[in-house]
């Protein structure tokens, strides 16, 4: 029993990163069908800007520095990813999906290489780290931050479920997704919402890159390529498109990989997770909670 | 050995004679004719040195160089070998199987005696078959894979210790002096760290003990935790981690963070202080690391040290110590040797005995590796490596 609870909380919080990021992927595939492969490098820019922040705070910096960084960071990627779409994606908007697919591995590529040259290749130790204090339930040991991580990550999700569908804007995204032409003709502006879109995606991601840096303290330019295909993953298994599919995928992914990692062992946990991948895609393509004719969003 | 081999050889080194004719400048060319008169003409002895000096990897060549020619320096102010001095010649195998293949036969031809250096194992490999081929002695500083030795030629001399030595040091500390009976080895799949918790859990069964947990993962894994929530059921006495430092101060932290058992310790890839940092210094501490002896750890080293620091004005790196005493060991050859002729040299080394160096005494298998090892545990205490108190 002591066994289980600890190897679900550690599922859950490498579960709620999933999540977090297979958000964004499955809204910019659901508005525009692209599958954003750039999404991962914007979790990895997430934690290099928390990072920034945190080493400009002399010592300890405290809930609130913290708070700070974490907000700047979202801030700061959620524009970029705005910028990325404007500058790489929305010219080719019109063009076949495949052209702006191999656009998004470039911007890809340019992030990664951009971080390695401002920042070094080497791994970075976080300025400040969670605190590993926490309690115990038998042997199992739970740390304040898992629980923190679980938590953030959960207002996050539901945050965004009510901004989906409670809102006017919200509801232009759903509308967008389902027919861009005929949202455009009832005077909606597209582009705009599609570009508040990439900010809240890239916001989560970044979210949580500043949150997988103060966990585990050490980032690097290359972190968001695995993760960003694990992600994509979630997305997929969830039912890519669908915002409660890419949370329940990524939470599912997490539970997964640690099943794999117990009875399997830790070198076959890649493969039990793009093994999954596979079988999603042949037995139910369109996912857990994804239906034949999916309105995506 | 084989004939293909030599065939290899004829064939690399006349292309790479051609090679340096066709693209050389005057004085390279001027040094291709001396070929074979082993730098005679004025009566010194040529040794060649190969290492690194371009690449990733070219501080550690540098200081490989440095150090090597501290050593030099200080035998020809002392007179030298039997009345004659020492002359280096460098080459620069770049870490790279191709240019060191290259460098291996710019020396060949440059009609050196014998060589030292040699720091990735991968570039070393070819290089020691060309100088095989050419009956040439070589000491080997720094590379350490032991498919180096595996190649059964008995012209190459080790004096880094191998996996298999950095295997057993790790068992006999888990086991001798931890008192472990229940072993975890836990690696990333790399060639290298495979090869090493193959070694050690080899080393740690013939001791007796029993390895409870043999695990590999991802390169890119962040999270440990799946797999030490297993380990921790395991109560192991003892948990070794034999890939590089990134990964492994994330270990270390969260095997502290989730309580498990026992020491844990660390193979010589992770012997670098930014895995204090990652691992954070109350986590860390207590760690052991198997490591090859560097400088500033050997109580021997002082002078070294100073001296390096005063003609430099930099402090010697990783491989400094080794490549000096690899240095001073080949000097001691051939003065026993009482010749340049490269058999005498090559027997000289062989009959090797108990050559004091600052990380102990030397002394060669018949495979031209250690006999005893010299890695060294240290362990992580206030935040820093430091040598256990004996």
């Amino acid at each position: 029993m002591d066994m289980f609870i600890q190897q679900l909380t550690n599922a859950l919080v490498v579960g709620a990163f999933y999540s977090l990021i297979a958000l964004g992927y499955s809204m910019v595939y659901g508005i525009i069908q692209l599958l954003n492969f750039a999404h991962g490098d914007l979790y990895m820019v997430g934690s290099f800007v928390g990072f920034t922040v945190l080493s400009l705070f002399s010592g300890q910096p405290g809930i609130l520095g913290v708070a700070v960084a974490f907000l700047a960071s979202m801030l700061v990627v959620g524009l970029l990813g705005m910028g990325v779409e404007r500058i790489a994606y929305r010219p080719l908007l019109k063009a076949s999906r495949l052209t702006i697919l191999i656009t998004a591995v470039g911007v890809s590529l340019v992030l990664e290489n951009g971080t390695m040259l401002s920042y070094g290749p080497s791994f970075k130790v976080y300025p400040y780290q969670l605190p590993t204090t926490g309690f115990h339930i038998g042997n199992a040991t739970i740390t304040f931050a898992q629980i923190g991580i679980i938590l953030i990550s959960l207002v996050l999700m539901i945050g965004l479920q009510t901004f989906v569908h409670k809102t006017l804007y919200g509801k232009a995204m759903r509308a967008i997704a389902i027919d861009q032409t005929a949202t455009s003709l009832m005077g909606i502006p597209v582009n705009r919402i599609i570009s508040m879109t990439f900010f809240i995606g890239s916001a989560l991601a970044a979210a949580a890159g500043m949150m997988s840096g103060l966990y585990y303290g050490q980032i690097n330019f290359m972190m968001g390529f695995i993760v960003g295909l694990k992600a994509f993953t979630a997305a997929v298994i969830g039912g890519i498109g669908s915002i409660p599919g890419a949370m329940v995928g990524g939470l599912a992914l997490g539970i997964l990989e640690s099943l794999g990692t117990i009875y399997l062992g830790s070198e076959w946990r890649d493969v039990f997770t793009f093994a999954i991948l596979i079988l999603i895609l042949v037995l139910k393509p369109t996912g857990l909670l994804g239906e034949k004719t999916t309105e995506r969003m | 050995m084989n004939k293909n081999w030599k065939k290899a050889g004829v064939a690399l080194s006349i292309a790479s004679m051609l090679t340096l004719t066709a693209c050389s400048n005057g004085s390279a060319g001027s040094s291709g004719s001396t070929a074979g008169s082993g730098g005679n003409k004025s009566g010194d002895i040529l040794i060649g040195v190969q290492s690194p000096t371009t690449g990733s990897t070219a501080k550690m060549g540098q200081d490989m160089n440095n150090a090597i020619q501290l050593a030099t320096d200080e035998i020809n102010a002392n007179g030298g070998i039997n009345g004659k001095k020492i002359k280096l010649t460098f080459a620069d195998d770049a870490s790279d199987p191709q240019t060191a293949t290259a460098a291996a036969n710019k020396l060949v031809s440059e009609g050196v005696v014998a060589v030292v250096g040699g720091y990735a194992s991968g570039a070393t490999l070819p290089a020691s078959g060309v100088y095989h081929n050419a009956g040439l002695p070589m000491v080997v500083t720094a590379a350490n894979s032991a498919k180096i030795p595996a190649q059964g030629y008995n012209d190459i001399f080790l004096i880094n210790g191998t996996t298999v030595h950095q295997g057993e040091v790790a068992a006999d500390y888990m086991v001798d002096k931890l008192h472990g009976k229940r072993i975890a080895i836990i690696d990333d799949n790399s060639a290298y760290a495979k090869d090493l918790a193959d070694q050690t859990k080899k080393a740690v069964e013939s001791k007796g003990a029993k390895v409870v947990d043999f695990e590999a993962v991802n390169p890119d894994e962040k999270d440990f935790t799946t797999l030490l929530t297993k380990l921790k059921g395991l109560k192991p006495d003892a948990t070794y981690w034999t890939a590089y430092y990134a990964q492994g101060g994330l270990l270390i932290k969260q095997f502290k963070q989730l309580g498990v058992p026992g020491a844990i310790g660390v193979g010589d890839g992770a012997n670098d202080p930014t895995l204090i940092d990652i691992a954070g210094k109350q986590a860390a501490e207590g760690t052991f690391v198997t490591t090859p002896p560097t400088a500033e750890f050997l109580p021997d080293a002082k002078k070294f040290i100073n001296d390096y620091k005063a003609k430099f004005h930099q402090d010697p790196g990783p491989y400094s110590a080794l490549s000096y005493d690899g240095m001073r060991l080949l000097a001691d050859a051939i003065k026993r040797a009482g010749s340049t002729d490269k058999n005498a040299i090559i027997k000289a080394l062989q009959d090797t005995n108990n050559f004091k160096t600052f990380a102990g005494d030397v002394s060669f298998k018949k495979d031209g590796t250690l006999k005893k090892s010299n890695f060294i545990v240290l362990l992580v205490k206030n935040g820093k490596f430091t040598l256990p108190q004996q």
